[in-house]
């Protein structure tokens, strides 16, 4: 019998990267002592690159100035992997859930995050897969189409996955996207046979297979009302 | 079968617990945390590492973020990070104390962790400042228990 398991989706739009991580240190915490529940936030970032714990900024191929220059910024992070490109028609999911109330290790956690995205881009007739050992995202044949980037802090995520709908693909080439060198990037725009829908209808299609493949059952969304009063209370 | 016999034999000599649902490795004379690290206290001193049923559901550890030796360590607080499969996951200490010690090796072999999670996998070495908080730590079959649970949550 399945056990009941709660999702507050919040649909977010564009949101700068500072603020998106603020947030999601609250809810981190709020989640840790179980004052809310498993939440999902669905967004996208103006142009920014991001860096990980590791802070390989040898994978950064223009200055911080010349970056400032192209009206993106640079930031980083305490998150797992590489160097990454958000921007805008890239749909990114942070989800801020507790994996052992869910009995899930790292591993597996990002193994459900690759097939959120790779069921995602199979609904446009591509065949997308994991990486190989110590290339984890998603591809499609030797062209990556979905980043992750994960934090765990006492067992809550945050930080997640990034998937290229359609963004711009000429920021990528100012990065090692990844540490991976010699290998491109792609988006769902570009492999697919046809004009992809509106991007809402994607993000609401990247919700729907993240919820599935980690069994939510009862799922919330949030309007920009009620997440704008979250924020004002804490 | 009769390997199973051995197993089980040869694993009580070592003082091992043998899972036989898993594979996970659980080591008596151990005091275990809920957040899966592993602590062996001689005297006031402590050596503290992740388990091998941690190691396992992290993935191949790619980096280990080491503390500095003299830092202080609070019982269930993080005092550095693995990452493995583009995630890190911070580690929390088990017990309260002063890091006398850092495993070097750790930066150019950060898969010692998965490789030999209880011995050359060790993470931290620390003087301990109140050996009661072993109180409310698990031991050997008490982890075990809590392993079989957690995994059979989905």
């Amino acid at each position: 019998m399945r056990v009941p398991r709660s999702l507050e989706v919040w649909k977010m739009g564009v949101v700068n990267y500072s603020e998106a991580l603020k947030l999601q240190e609250k809810l981190t915490a709020d989640r840790k002592i179980h004052k809310i529940t498993d939440t999902l936030l669905s967004l996208q970032h103006p142009p920014t690159y991001t860096l990980g714990k590791r802070r390989t900024d040898h994978n950064l191929l223009v200055s911080e100035p010349e970056l400032k220059a192209m009206g993106a910024e640079l930031h980083y992070t305490q998150r797992g992997g590489d160097i990454t490109f958000h921007g805008p028609h890239q749909a990114v999911l942070y989800p801020i859930i507790s994996l052992r109330d869910v009995g899930l290790g790292a591993r597996k956690y990002v193994e459900n995050l690759e097939l959120t995205m790779i069921e995602l881009a199979s609904l446009y007739g591509v065949q997308a897969c994991a990486g190989q050992k110590g290339e984890t995202g998603v591809w499609v044949g030797e062209r990556k189409i979905g980043a992750i980037g994960v934090r765990i802090s006492s067992g809550i995520t945050s930080h997640g996955l990034a998937f290229n709908i359609n963004p711009d693909l000429n920021y990528f080439k100012h990065i090692v996207p990844c540490g991976i060198a010699d290998k491109e990037v792609t988006s769902l725009q570009k492999e697919a046979e046809r004009v992809v829908p509106p991007e809402e209808v994607i993000h609401d299609q990247l919700i729907a297979c993240f919820i599935r493949i980690f069994g939510y059952t009862d799922v919330i969304s949030k309007d920009s009302a009620s997440i704008s009063s979250y924020n004002l209370e804490n | 079968m009769a390997s199973k016999l051995w197993a089980t034999k040869a694993a009580s000599c070592l003082r091992i617990s043998v899972f036989h649902r898993g594979f996970a490795t659980v080591l008596k004379d151990l005091k275990y945390a809920d957040s899966h690290e592993w602590v062996k206290v001689e005297g006031n001193s402590a050596t503290v590492g992740i388990t091998d049923h941690a190691q396992d559901h992290l993935g191949d550890v790619v980096y280990v973020e080491l503390p500095e030796v003299g830092a202080a360590v609070k019982q269930g607080a993080s005092f550095g990070a693995v990452e493995s499969v583009k995630a890190t996951s911070d580690i929390n200490s088990p017990i309260s104390g002063k890091v006398v010690e850092i495993n070097k090796e750790l930066h150019d072999s950060p898969g010692l962790v998965n490789a030999s999670a209880y011995e050359n996998g060790w993470i931290i070495k620390v003087e301990v400042n109140n050996s009661n908080e072993l109180n409310s730590l698990m031991d050997s079959d008490q982890y075990a228990k809590f392993c079989e649970e957690e995994d059979a949550k989905h």
